[in-house]
């Protein structure tokens, strides 16, 4: 068999670059701030070595920058992830976690439990987030009908149904004035207030949807081709679609609920690791995955830095990236990769 | 041998499939002609599982489509061709079934290799895809099917989007699959094609078999003119080959 030169289709290199450059990012988000701290005390502190940093400077280490960085991290790797999955679910090069509506629905369904169910704002907001997500995507798919694999059909349908979403849930808001505070600011984002323990079990819902997600992604091969095809190849494609879906939503609604809305981060990485990688973006999922995370921390960097004392909305800054390069792909996903 | 019994296939109201009968010898090509609308593609994906039906479908003598499906192979008239992966990857794709999803094992690599290499699609190994023509992507279909190493091959039209050249190209692929002993089930628009390769012909017309015989007795049928409304007129030529045309007046009239 010596004779056969054959590449292996599955490569590993540019996960490990991935890899590599969020460990890079994350040193340097967590060095840069107001106060600086030398990279070599970031890592002593991590190994629990003796530091030289003072008790407010290792506090400020662990109970600030720690916990945003890895929050930053975390809603990336979900946001760039799902945003993969549904380009390949639903054919469409356009899908996005944004452009579908899940995140509006997502947001719905953590307002209506803030204000209707007064629900404690931690570990059961992703589960109300989830069914509003999930809702969201289904209406966005029936709406597009037959048609959802027209980017421009998905498209359309998932902005109508998010508005409405967006529209239901402003309503909530007035109707609720005593909660607009807290509900307000967790649209805009939170990634500000990041603790532990949000990063905690924003990790656990995170981390099984992921986990999900690459046990079958490389099954998600036959969502690629015709029903008829998939099914010939031993795939139920609307089984794997479900489990494919549900994941992905659960990924976005953890991200909505712990960060409020962040949009195109679903659409700009795949797209530019799908670049990079020249290969079908559920093959480079992983990539995918570590590339959303870096992207992140690096927008919240810049989030926390360009215009210090004062604070840009992270959303801001990945629409910033977001929208031109959406414009981008618009203009040019006729040539393909 | 494939033994189908009382097939019926139903969407919603609308019957599809009415009470099919037929048996499809091993090692044979069998064309399933008829009009739009007839059912022969939903007959395909029917023996592939796809649809819920009554009757019987057996594979020798297993019932249940998950055996037969294990056997099959399909190309279909349509293929939905991915971005992102190069022809070697798509043909793997269909390894799938024996080696498991992203895994390459080194029968099914060498497989693959092999089959590439027989296909003239060596060259294309590493294009995108995407980015080949119509009758090179017919020929990776085909390889892709044959990758899965089935003792049954479903065509839906596999010469519809080819050039005549090509057209003939592929189907002496498909004759040299069924000379392996592959049992070979087509839909063919073009009769004159289906007569000339296949050795059986099932004429259909609204979800009924109207005839299932051999391809010569088909195509010299009363049936086979009236199933087309006598639009159709049958030409034989000095070389013995049968022909069979569109009739522009006739079709005028209809």
């Amino acid at each position: 068999m010596s004779e056969i030169q054959l590449k292996p289709i599955w490569r590993w290199q540019w996960t490990l670059i991935a890899g590599i450059f969020l460990l890079i990012v994350c040193a340097v988000a967590i060095t840069i701030g107001p106060v600086q701290i030398k990279t070599i005390e970031i890592i002593h502190t991590l190994l629990g070595r003796e530091t030289t940093l003072s008790d407010q400077e290792r506090s400020l280490l662990i109970e600030i920058r720690f916990p945003r960085v890895a929050l930053a991290a975390l809603v990336g790797a979900a946001l760039a992830t799902s945003g993969a999955v549904y380009q390949t679910v639903f054919r469409n090069p356009l899908a996005d976690p944004y452009l579908l509506g899940a995140a509006a629905g997502a947001g719905l369904g953590a307002t209506i439990a803030i204000t209707v169910a007064r629900a404690d704002f931690y570990p059961s907001l992703p589960i109300f987030a989830f069914i509003g997500g999930i809702l969201a995507v289904i209406a966005t798919f029936l709406v597009a009908g037959r048609l959802y694999s027209d980017p421009g059909s998905l498209l359309l349908s998932g902005i109508a149904i998010g508005s409405f979403a967006t529209a239901v849930q402003t309503f909530l808001q007035q109707r609720n004035s005593e909660v607009l505070r807290p509900v307000y600011s967790w649209i805009l984002g939170e990634l500000t207030v990041a603790e532990w323990s949000s990063v905690r079990w924003a990790a656990l819902y995170i981390f099984i949807a992921l986990g999900i997600l690459f046990s079958v992604s490389k099954i998600l091969d036959a969502l690629m081709l015709s029903d008829e095809e998939a099914f010939s190849l031993g795939v139920s494609p609307n089984r794997i679609r479900i489990i494919a879906v549900c994941a992905a939503t659960l990924a976005t609604a953890t991200a909505v609920s712990v960060s409020g809305l962040i949009g195109f981060v679903g659409i700009v990485v795949p797209h530019i690791v799908k670049r990079l990688t020249k290969k079908a973006t559920n093959r480079a999922l992983l990539a995918i995955a570590l590339f959303g995370a870096a992207f992140l921390v690096l927008a919240d960097l810049g989030a926390r830095t360009l215009i210090t004392p004062a604070e840009i909305p992270i959303g801001v800054i990945t629409a910033f990236i977001g929208a031109p390069f959406f414009l981008f792909i618009l203009r040019t996903r006729s040539k393909n990769l | 041998m494939i033994k189908v019994e009382n097939l019926s296939v139903s969407y919603g109201n609308k019957t599809v499939l009415d009470s099919i009968s037929l048996e499809i010898p091993t090692g044979t090509w069998t064309s399933i002609i008829g009009p739009n609308g007839a059912g022969k593609t939903t007959l395909l994906t029917s023996l592939l599982g796809m649809n819920p039906y009554s009757g019987s479908i057996k594979f020798g003598e297993i019932e249940a489509f998950r055996d037969l499906k294990r056997n099959i192979a399909y190309v279909p008239q349509r293929p939905q061709v991915p971005l992102g992966m190069t022809v070697r990857e798509y043909v793997t794709l269909g390894r799938a079934k024996r080696d498991g999803w992203g895994r390459e094992r080194r029968e099914g690599k060498a497989r693959v290799y092999e089959t590439l290499e027989a296909m003239q699609l060596i060259g294309l190994q590493d294009q995108q895809v995407t980015r080949i023509s119509g009758g090179e992507l017919q020929r990776v279909l085909i390889a892709r099917a044959i990758v899965q190493e089935p003792q049954i091959i479903l065509m839906d039209e596999p010469t519809s989007a080819l050039d005549l050249h090509h057209q003939i190209a592929t189907l002496n692929q498909i004759e040299l699959l069924k000379k392996e002993g592959i049992t070979v089930l087509s839909t063919m628009h073009d009769i004159t094609l289906g007569a000339m390769y296949a050795e059986r012909i099932i004429l259909m017309r609204e979800g009924i078999v109207l005839l299932d015989g051999n391809s010569s007795s088909v195509i010299h049928s009363e049936e086979l003119k009236s199933a087309f409304d006598h639009g159709i007129s049958v030409h034989t030529l000095e070389d013995g080959h049968t022909v069979i045309v569109a009739n522009k007046m006739r079709i005028e009239e209809i």
